[in-house]
């Protein structure tokens, strides 16, 4: 189960209409008592239009975190006693699902990349968010499962 | 010199489970080559077979991606810190 507070579901869910129709993505970190919403910077368009044969999707279906946006939270996870939670994007006009892609940029070396950090997919139809759900890495299953989330 | 690298979990291991180890090296080029030395394999992850590194992998000299600065290439000093971060991206 992922325990999420409602402030932290709005905010997200804000910054997924925000973006639409391209994914939001962004940090969640946790001291234990509060979350804190790192919106962070998609810059799969960018990446797209510089190097389409390496990124042939763009932000409508894929998400890049900027590495700026990525340090400077890892920073702030460390240095303010915040780990991070859960990691979080948008599906533009399709459901709340962990794509083949979702799995494969989870993991590096053929190991998940954050084996303690849920990974928080919203679905979004026409601006209007209609399912959000997580998933986290199972040592058990080697594989990532969906983790219902627990609003409060 | 000797800079402190930083250790993402997927690579810890390669180091004995450190999270932070420390090498020498004058630019980022001279640090993989010796975190190899001391870490056989840490190198194959970082770097392709043609010696670039993954494109999934950002490295930061202290807070900088090394992509805005000189890519491997970047000069190092005694006491910087390196951190090597897979990207986080997906569908």
């Amino acid at each position: 189960m992922l325990a999420l507070q409602l402030d932290t579901l709005d905010r997200i869910h804000e910054h997924a209409k925000a973006e639409f129709p391209d994914e939001c993505c962004g940090i969640i970190l946790s001291d234990g008592a509060r979350e804190f919403v790192r919106e962070c910077r998609n810059i799969q368009n960018e990446r797209h239009a510089e190097d389409p044969e390496t990124y042939p999707r763009d932000a409508r279906t894929a998400y890049l975190i900027d590495p700026h946006d990525l340090i400077r939270v890892h920073k702030e996870a460390e240095t303010e006693g915040r780990p991070i939670k859960a990691f979080y994007h948008s599906h533009p006009n399709h459901d709340a699902y962990f794509s083949e892609k979702d799995k494969a940029d989870a993991t590096a070396w053929d190991e998940p990349v954050y084996p303690d950090a849920a990974y928080i997919v919203i679905s979004i139809y026409d601006g209007e968010v209609r399912t959000t759900r997580a998933y986290a890495w199972s040592e058990a299953d080697t594989d990532f499962i969906e983790m219902p989330i627990h609003e409060g | 010199m000797a800079v402190i690298v930083r250790i993402p979990t997927p690579l810890r291991r390669l180091t004995k489970n450190l999270a932070e180890v420390e090498v020498g090296g004058d630019n980022i080029e001279s640090v993989i080559e010796n975190l190899e030395e001391n870490y056989t394999g840490i190198k194959e992850r970082i770097c392709d077979e043609e010696g670039n590194i993954r494109r999934f992998v950002n490295i930061y000299l202290n807070d900088e991606d090394i992509r805005f600065l000189d890519g491997k290439a970047t000069a190092v000093k005694d006491g910087d810190e390196i951190s090597v971060i897979p990207a986080i991206a997906g569908g």
